[in-house]
């Protein structure tokens, strides 16, 4: 195996994993304050993505129910991807409201608050297609004026990586960084990793657990349609299930970090992402068992994950 | 004029016209039945059918349906597993009483849901299932959608033609989609009877959006041609992605990509694909005109190749009854026996339809397997803009 | 009555052999286990009687006979038992989450090994499996005992000591650990029991079916075996049974009433083409509603004891 091709091979699997590790990030702040796993993830993510595609003034298809419908203003790229990722964050706040509060209030157990969001996400997700239609949309691209992809290597043994793959890693970092600084160096950081630690007694402190929670969601479901259109940018919208299918991998890049875990998560995604890109290529058929075989032998070996703390049994 | 030839005149027309009207009063419409996937996963394709038999409903009851007699299509969704299926075919077959059923999307749904129609002794058009045995399920199962066995080859020929040197070939497939699996088996067998190299086989899911290992894989093996069996969203980005890292040589693509639905996806890029059609907008005839022209109107694309089939599907449902009332009076007969005629029919007869002139063969123990006088080879035509795109024919 | 046969013959025996999926779910769950493996051992049951029945057994005129099919049950049932074994004494050292995810991930690879077997057909899967009935309706044959059996062996396993060690162990593992109750041995129990069950009903479900391919025992599958268990009642073993029963007619009613005339357009086709939206958020509901589904112990000893009033 010579070098051109193993760099191309870990600058794949870097690439791949950023787009795991955007996800997963939205997915694991939620477990690290709530202890639940909250599957609207992915129909969340999927909104996002629909909403900026709206506000970049483009016309839906003629399928489903708001068939031909257009907003009456234009927004340019990045300004709309602001708007749908808020767009997406209102969805959270909904959904939290709606699904998961009453859960909470109610003492549920965490595996009943899993299914409903499960319940929710196949409700979002076919609300989604009923209003829009099943066609596969995309963005007016902001990257246009760029070479479609960044050659790493030379030109006479070039390594190429998609540009907007590179801005995707880009933006995970920056997520990564701006997350961590928020829970460790902020009072709301604090107030939030005391919620995750005890919630009662938070509470008693003088925290108001409530608007935290609603925080995190907020900040979750932004991630996520950031995380929705950029994943459109680069493989356009594919259609309300796009982000369906990334709900599963995300539950192996979220344990194999560990569960709750920020820069778990991240690095949970650049593993499974170049562990995916590194399968030879006459196993290639069997890729899509990688990240669930890593899941299944992490969770016998060091369920904790790779950089979360060993759960403790109180007795 | 003499007043008895006047009221004469008078009487007959008044009795031709109330003739007339209880006619029209007396005939309710004939049911035929449509199941595709119009929710999940599937619904992608699922929507694009339903459009092909909506246009051709309005079509052909605007050209006098049935002779006089409208028809109505049934919607019942078949969603995108077996058992919605199947659940849809008996709702249509037992509660709308359907004198035929088009559908359903997906072979493997055609597997678990037709037997159901060849036990009730129902005619099932699928219209979209291209893997092997779909006509050996029974008698009443036909399919107006070519297993492509004979257009692969000619793709790959105009591949041929256009770059002489060609020796190096790159296959990918959807591993977990019934119709990619069959059509890259023929793929890879005409890639070997022409004698070119098997370089890689690399395989990818429906759901993938990311590509680049498989690419890696395939750059690395220098190829000189990539095939590509995928569905509209995954053969897009994986064309898209395969020009963005620098592939610069012929790409062929399957039937899954006949489709203007790629174009934004892939834009600009998606220029030069060379696709082995099962049905191509190109091809002049005056029903494909009409059916382009409706299309249009309502997409402002060029039909899909879903649609033209499903409009096919429609159409020999449509035919056939045609045929058979000419026989004998389909007003009289009952549903069971008129569903065993309108099968015979169906398979019997031949049709000028969108997707070309085509006809059925048949054997023991099967329905109607298409026989399609026209093959394409095309190739995709983006403007410099990467918005529209036109099919142009090669060949 | 004929009609409505014909047209629900296939929806009424779904109905069963989902309630007996439902059931395969319950059993690990009385534990405090979530497992949601039996998607996979009822996939590879149905293989199994896929396989055997169109290559190793040669096809004949007519019906295929039944004792065919009891045997491929007991060999799907025996093959998974062995595999849930095998799968079970790892995996089940995993609590709560950490378990619901190894069995995830369990049905995610299974589904992977089976799209890329050549016995298995790839994606086209097995068709034209040989039927033993002449019509859907006759595999109420089959699937009705299947449900009774499993039905009366739940039941029993409730009032035994393994049974109420189960719930010792759902309550507080590390109580019920201390009074001497092996938790590894009754996990492994209720999940391979479980295993067992659910390969059967796979081997039936494929010659049901005429087809099978790994669309077949999916993840959403475990969506839907939650959903009949959380709703239909997570505590007695007639939960799960009327939550599997009941929820895999809902869409199908649903079809049914938007076929009805009375109903403006717009409310047919939201409930013809929005059955999955209906869905979703009755799950939704149903676990803030009804956190123990919908059949509680309370509510059937209620009905009991309004049964036994005398009149």
């Amino acid at each position: 195996m010579n070098r051109t091709f193993l760099l191309q091979q870990v600058l794949n699997g870097l690439a791949i994993g950023s787009v795991y590790a955007i996800f997963a990030l939205g997915y694991t702040l939620i477990f690290s304050v709530l202890r639940i796993i909250n599957f609207t993830h992915g129909a969340i993510f999927t909104i996002g993505a629909y909403a900026t595609y709206a506000l970049t003034g483009s016309q839906f298809g003629i399928n489903g129910l708001l068939a031909g419908a257009t907003l009456p203003f234009r927004l340019p790229f990045v300004l709309a991807l602001l708007g749908g990722s808020v767009v997406a964050a209102l969805a959270g706040v909904i959904v939290e409201r709606l699904a998961f509060r009453p859960l909470r209030v109610r003492g549920a157990d965490p595996l009943l608050t899993l299914v409903s969001s499960l319940g929710v996400a196949v409700a979002l997700v076919n609300i989604t297609q009923y209003l829009f239609g099943a066609e596969p949309y995309s963005y007016p691209d902001p990257l246009q004026g760029l070479p479609s992809a960044v050659n790493f290597g030379t030109a006479a043994a070039p390594v190429l990586v998609r540009t907007v793959q590179v801005v995707i890693f880009g933006v995970s970092m920056v997520m990564l960084v701006l997350l961590t600084y928020l829970m460790n160096a902020t009072r709301t950081g604090k107030a939030l990793r005391a919620v995750a630690e005890d919630m009662t007694t938070s509470s008693l402190l003088g925290i108001d657990t409530d608007r935290l929670i609603l925080l995190t969601f907020v900040i979750s479901g932004f991630l996520g349609g950031v995380t929705g259109t950029l994943i459109g940018l680069s493989v356009g919208v594919a259609g309300p299930y796009f982000g369906i299918a990334f709900g599963l991998k995300g539950l192996a890049v979220i344990v194999l970090g560990g569960l709750g875990d920020i820069p778990g998560a991240v690095v949970g995604g650049l593993i499974i992402g170049l562990a995916e890109a590194f399968v030879p290529a006459q196993y290639i058929a069997y890729r899509e068992a990688v990240p669930f075989a890593l899941l299944f032998v992490v969770l016998l070996v060091r369920p904790q994950g790779l950089l979360g703390r060993a759960q403790v049994q109180k007795v | 004029m003499s007043l008895r030839v006047s009221v004469s005149i008078s009487t007959i027309a008044i009795a031709v016209l109330c003739c007339a009207m209880v006619g029209l009063a007396a005939d309710p419409p004939i049911p035929i039945g449509v199941s595709v996937a119009q929710t999940g996963p599937v619904a992608l394709a699922g929507q694009e059918q339903v459009l092909g038999a909506q246009i051709a409903e309005e079509y052909f009851n605007k050209h006098g349906g049935v002779n006089g007699r409208p028809i109505k299509l049934i919607f019942q969704d078949g969603g995108s597993d077996e058992p919605t299926a199947i659940n849809a075919f008996q709702n249509l077959i037992n509660v709308a009483k359907v004198v035929g059923i088009m559908g359903p999307s997906l072979s493997q749904q055609a597997f678990a849901a037709d037997p159901f129609a060849v036990r009730a002794k129902v005619p099932v058009i699928g219209p979209s299932n291209t893997a092997k045995g779909i006509a050996q399920i029974g008698e009443f199962v036909s399919r107006v959608s070519s297993p492509v066995a004979i257009v692969a080859p000619n793709a790959v020929k105009a591949a041929m033609e256009i770059n002489k040197d060609l020796k190096k070939v790159a296959v990918l497939y959807a591993q977990n989609d019934a119709f990619n699996k069959s059509e890259t088996e023929t793929f890879q067998q005409a890639v070997k009877d022409l004698k070119l190299e098997l370089a890689t086989v690399q395989t990818f899911q429906t759901t993938d959006t990311d590509f680049t290992a498989q690419i890696t894989n395939v750059l690395n093996v220098k190829p000189d041609l990539v095939i590509v069996s995928g569905l509209q969203v995954d053969g897009a980005n994986l064309v898209k992605q395969l020009r963005d890292l620098g592939y610069k040589g012929l790409i062929v693509g399957g039937n899954g990509v006949n489709t203007a639905a790629i174009f934004p996806i892939c834009k600009a890029k998606c220029d030069g694909i060379l696709i082995a059609q099962a049905y191509s907008p190109a091809y002049k005839s005056k029903i494909n005109d009409e059916f382009k022209s409706v299309y249009k109107d309502k997409q402002k694309k060029d039909p899909p190749q879903f649609s033209a089939q499903a409009f096919t599907g429609i159409q020999v449902f449509v035919e056939a009854l045609r045929a058979l009332d000419k026989k004998s009076p389909i007003a009289k007969m009952e549903l069971a026996a008129l569903r065993v005629e309108l099968n015979k029919q169906l398979i019997s007869g031949t049709y000028d339809t969108p997707l070309g002139e085509i006809s059925f063969t048949t054997g023991p123990g099967m329905g109607g397997e298409i026989v399609q006088k026209q093959a394409y080879v095309a190739q995709i035509k983006m403007d410099p803009d990467g918005t529209k795109g036109t099919f142009v024919f090669v060949k | 009555m004929a009609s409505f046969l014909a047209t629900y013959d296939f929806l009424l025996v779904s109905m069963v052999l989902a309630a007996v999926l439902a059931l395969t779910l319950y059993l690990p769950l009385m534990a405090g286990q979530l497992s949601v493996a039996s998607p996979g051992f009822y996939a590879l049951g149905g293989y199994i009687a896929a396989i055997m029945s169109t290559r190793i057994f040669p096809p004949g005129p007519g019906l295929y006979p039944v004792s065919l099919v009891l045997l491929e049950m007991a060999v799907a049932a025996v093959v998974s038992g062995v595999l849930g074994l095998a799968v079970g004494v790892p995996a089940l050292r995993l609590r709560g989450i950490f378990l619901a995810l190894a069995t995830i991930a369990f049905v995610q690879i299974l589904g992977v090994v089976a799209l890329n077997l050549d016995v298995t057909g790839g994606a086209i899967g097995i068709f034209g499996i040989p039927q033993p009935f002449s019509s859907a309706i006759q595999y109420m044959w089959l699937a009705v005992p299947l449900l009774l059996v499993s039905m009366l062996f739940v039941a029993r396993l409730e009032r035994t000591r393994t049974g109420r060690a189960l719930v010792a162990l759902r309550e507080d593992e590390l109580a019920a650990a201390s009074m001497g109750i092996n938790p590894t041995y009754h996990k492994v129990l209720a999940f391979t029991t479980s295993a067992v069950l659910a390969g059967a009903v796979g081997a039936v479900s494929a010659h049901f079916i005429n087809t099978w391919n790994s669309r077949q025992g999916t993840f959403d599958t475990s969506v839907n075996l939650m959903a009949f268990v959380l709703v239909g009642g997570s505590r007695t073993f007639v939960g799960p049974v009327v939550g599997g029963l009941v929820l895999t007619a809902l869409p199908e009613a649903l079809r049914g009433i938007a076929g009805v005339d009375v109903l403006p357009a717009w409310l047919a086709a939201f409930l013809r083409d929005g059955r999955l939206i209906i869905f979703g958020i009755l799950i939704a509901i149903g676990t803030v509603f009804f956190p123990h589904g919908l059949i509680t112990p309370g509510l059937l000893r209620r009905l009991g004891r309004r049964g036994a009033r005398p009149g």
